[in-house]
């Protein structure tokens, strides 16, 4: 197996949407080895705190890996620093985290999305040895990332509200993941406003 | 390199996109020529008319498209000869198949699709490999930017499975208007990320009073 392969070995797909005082993040369920379904319920999403969420696409056991590093670095910041830690701030720690490991990195490209000051949403995707990639509109990560684009480019307006943005990310992933053989069975979405939280799951085609 | 034929080969990229309706047929490419990080130039068709109802797009590599829509305009200047006729859209289909299976070792490298009418009159799509497997679609799209545009296109247009028992009709439900419209916008997105789909897009709609072409601007970086 050739080294850029790993990131192919469970297959995923992750998008994140900013929409007006609220983002959109989604991802698929879907866990194989390589062309094998092993698991049609899998977390890539995983949460920081309430307004500050994390997506880890690629390599499955370094995603559950370092989503308990970045829940540890987060608990010793909340201890240090009496508070949540901001988007922002939290980007440049998983950033530092992943560079700390240029030379044999975590096979995971991470999405982040969260609500800083003001509930100003912010999203944030990068690569595996951690250079950042700000957008304003959204970013994409995954063996679905090139369908991710293409949808996401169709149909992504700016100043969307909640429920306008779910049926666009939904829309987005699920015909995404429909020309992937990697990622799929169905999908995760969760919509944060600054007051509440609403996870959803799609079904989707199982195959 | 002795070894191997990649030499004899190049990718100048390009996007392909038809669709087919109930009466009409929408096939589409963009006009810019590059190889690597170059553009060779803003405004190379890449769609050819084959017959009175058929055209084909087609990307790949420029010198395999130039040579094998010469091959195929010889063929169908014989079949007119043979025949007194022009070839109908399925016909020059499978012409496309035989003669891109023809090199099957040493292959035409072109992904095109071909669109047209048949002889009923309704729309008719058929997209291919470079090696010549080929089927009727409602819709397709090849090429460089064809990643980005099919899930799209999914979206917008559903095709039935071609398992389903009785056959359903793979064209789109959509209207003339509507799918030159549905064309432009996925040409515009791809254009956003694929760095081989821009400059312009040619657009050649095919219905019963005839063939139309018109051209948008895309972005040029």
């Amino acid at each position: 197996m050739l080294p850029w392969q790993i990131f192919e070995y469970n297959g995923s797909a992750l998008v994140a949407m900013v929409g007006k005082n609220c983002f959109a993040i989604a991802s698929d369920r879907r866990l194989g080895v390589n062309l094998q379904t092993v698991a049609t319920d899998f977390q890539r999403i995983f949460k920081i705190h309430d307004k500050l969420y994390v997506g880890l696409s690629g390599l499955a056991t370094d995603a559950q890996t370092l989503y308990q590093r970045l829940i540890f670095r987060h608990k010793l910041y909340q201890l240090r620093e009496e508070r949540d830690i901001k988007p922002e701030t939290f980007a440049s720690l998983v950033s530092a985290l992943l560079y700390e490991k240029r030379f044999g990195p975590y096979f995971c490209q991470p999405v982040i999305a969260g609500l800083g000051d003001d509930d100003v949403p912010f999203i944030c995707t990068m690569d595996c040895i951690g250079a950042k990639e700000l957008a304003k509109d959204f970013v994409v990560s995954g063996t679905a990332s090139e369908s991710l684009y293409g949808v996401c480019e169709s149909m992504y307006k700016p100043n969307m509200d909640p429920e306008e943005q779910f049926e666009t990310i939904s829309q987005a992933l699920l015909s995404s993941v429909d020309r992937d053989c990697l990622s799929g069975w169905g999908g995760h979405v969760l919509l944060v406003t600054p007051s509440e939280v609403q996870e959803r799951t799609l079904k989707g085609r199982m195959d | 390199m002795a070894l191997s034929r990649n030499w004899m080969y190049e990718n100048n990229g390009g996007t392909c996109v038809a669709i087919a309706g109930s009466d009409y047929c929408v096939i589409a490419a963009d006009t810019r020529l590059s190889v690597g990080y170059s553009i060779y130039t803003r405004d190379y068709s890449k769609i050819c008319k084959l017959a009175d109802k058929c055209v084909m797009a087609s990307s790949g590599f420029q010198g395999d498209l130039k040579a094998l829509q010469k091959n195929l305009a010889a063929k169908h200047l014989i079949y007119q000869h043979q025949h007194s006729k022009q070839m109908s859209c399925p016909a020059m289909a499978q012409l496309l198949s035989n003669t891109l299976y023809y090199k099957r070792f040493f292959p035409y490298y072109t992904f095109n699709i071909l669109g047209g009418l048949d002889s009923d009159g309704k729309g008719c799509v058929y997209t291919y490999d470079a090696v010549g497997s080929y089927e009727r679609v409602g819709y397709s799209a090849q090429g460089s930017g064809a990643g980005l545009i099919i899930p799209v296109l999914d979206n917008q247009l559903k095709s039935p499975s071609p398992l389903l028992l009785p056959a359903k009709d793979a064209v789109t439900p959509l209207s003339e208007v509507e799918a030159v419209d549905l064309v432009k916008d996925v040409f515009a997105s791809a254009t956003e990320r694929d760095i081989y789909t821009g400059d312009k897009v040619e657009i050649v709609v095919i219905n019963a009073s005839g063939i139309r072409q018109e051209l948008m601007e895309l972005r040029k970086d």
